[in-house]
């Protein structure tokens, strides 16, 4: 009797276990494959910051950003790219990419204290981005050109918020000598 | 007679790809896994090049590096680390990690020519990062700090020439203020 309920106790917890960790599996594949999606294809993400004003607003946009284009090389200038920050390594931003290494890049120094304008060649390996908002933006003006491996994807569409869901691809480049 | 040779025509044709695509899905897990591997915990690497003389050699060393410790902010002065170039985005180095972000380095400027040393504060984010062999060495004394995210990995063990195998942990630091008295 005793024999009969050891053997009864033992068996239903043998399948429970293996149902358990058979899921387990499946849910953690689930998010193997999400990872390396985000990881090499696609990621979306949320934006908030006054620096990409009207591109993005203040209180936060989300949008698509491809990670194949770094990769292969495929951006220039009038991208928007995700950059992982020269001064803080845990912090991501968005910001507008306006030359590439060799190009010759003039901008606004300070545009709240006068019109004085600066004239850069970007050096090799790296690129110079500024947000589409020049009046507040911490971008390569205050800490300098960017080394190209810190970028992590380029900006091809916003879904959020509905209304803006659209886009945003190079026509909307802001001349970078006006 | 014909209907039958042509089913077991087909049958063998189907058994034979479903056993390749088993094969082809076990092989390609094997890959993911070593990718993963390769990605988020340790690599292996060949350095070569003048620029980390005597720890590296000048023909090439194979050595261990791991990734969870710039993940984690485990790096410090002293250690070895992979980093990607900043002036090519496409190679990786091997450097020594002098400082970190607010640390203040003391560093030779142009040691082929004289002894001028230049004290300059890592910026906030940054690092320093030179070769052992500062007499022949592109590293941030050419090239500025470094940012952090460019770090890749920690290098902590020595694995070829095998009779150099050993542990490259901070025990083989250099002292940054080592200033060469000229008698």
């Amino acid at each position: 009797m005793v024999g009969l309920i050891g053997r009864l106790w033992n068996l239903p917890y043998k399948s429970i276990v293996k149902e358990a960790s058979g899921k387990t599996l499946a849910v953690a594949k689930f998010f193997c494959v999400v990872h390396v999606t985000n990881t090499y294809l696609c990621t979306f993400a949320l934006a908030y910051g006054p620096s990409m004003i009207p591109t993005f607003n203040l209180t936060g946009d989300m949008f698509l950003a491809e990670r194949l284009s770094i990769k292969f090389g495929k951006v220039g200038p009038g991208d928007i790219v995700l950059i992982r920050s020269p001064e803080s390594p845990r912090k991501v931003i968005v910001k507008r990419l306006l030359g590439l290494e060799s190009h010759s890049v003039t901008y606004v120094v300070d545009p709240m204290n006068g019109d004085r304008c600066d004239t850069i060649v970007v050096p090799k390996g790296h690129v110079w981005v500024e947000g589409d908002n020049i009046y507040n933006s911490r971008d390569s003006r205050q800490f300098g050109p960017v080394p190209y491996s810190l970028l992590e994807g380029k900006v091809f569409c916003k879904i959020w918020p509905p209304k803006e869901f659209g886009s945003l691809m190079k026509s909307g480049m802001k001349d970078p000598d006006l």
